[in-house]
């Protein structure tokens, strides 16, 4: 693999171990280069629209499903708790993990509470939906928004 | 992109925005984008999917519309 990869791996498994974002000096402590270095890569993998990066260029803000930030959103596996960047990457991440997990989230509109248990097959039987309002082809010049 | 616990409630968000309801995927839609997304996530050769990718993910669960058209330029 080329370090970019080995990069988003790095990143990919630290939100998988602990539900947060690795920070700049621990990859390139772990790697054994700069920051400047991992910095670089991070550049890289945003404009590969692999990871959202916040304003200062070494936050992680969205790792898809990850997200780096608190949300509406919450994820727990093995007694892990993950936060989701919307409705989708909420199932997408027991899928990404490929475990049973427990997903709390509200309705839109009412904000009434979901509490979804999924299981390695998918969620458990439910009439509750999801709607996006930005179409596809839009969805990453506004990623937060989306 | 949110849960909403109904259609109605759908259709009450939107109506609040000035916006047209877009196309409603089921529980079980949602689940199968996850996999398609995300199931290799975490592996070494894992990628996003491309354009043409996207639009047999989205027409194999019956998600037609121009919608989910990643290359799509009849939404605004």
């Amino acid at each position: 693999m080329d370090f970019d990869s080995d990069v988003r791996l790095a990143v990919y498994q630290a939100f998988a171990d602990t539900g947060n974002a690795p920070v700049l000096a621990e990859l390139a402590t772990r790697f054994g280069c700069s920051t400047d270095e991992i910095r670089a890569a991070f550049a890289r993998l945003q404009r590969n629209r692999v990871m959202l990066l916040e304003p200062d260029g070494e936050t992680i803000r969205m790792a898809p499903p990850f997200s780096g930030v608190e949300t509406p959103h919450r994820v727990e596996v093995s007694g892990q708790r993950y936060w989701a960047n919307c409705a989708w990457d909420a199932l997408g991440i027991p899928a990404a993990l490929h475990q049973e997990a427990r997903v709390w989230s509200s309705c839109g509109q009412s904000e009434v509470l979901l509490r979804l248990r999924v299981g390695l097959e998918g969620p458990e039987p439910s009439h509750w939906l999801f709607h996006c309002q930005v179409p596809a082809a839009r969805w990453w010049e506004n990623l937060v928004f989306t | 992109m949110l849960f909403f616990r109904s259609e109605d409630m759908v259709k009450a968000w939107c109506r609040a925005r000035g916006i047209e309801p877009r196309p409603i995927v089921t529980m079980s839609q949602l689940w199968q984008l996850a996999v398609a997304w995300y199931s290799t996530r975490l592996s070494p050769e894992a990628r996003r999917p491309g354009p043409d990718e996207m639009r047999r993910i989205f027409a194999r669960i019956g998600l037609n519309d121009p919608f989910w058209d990643p290359q799509a330029d009849v939404f605004g």
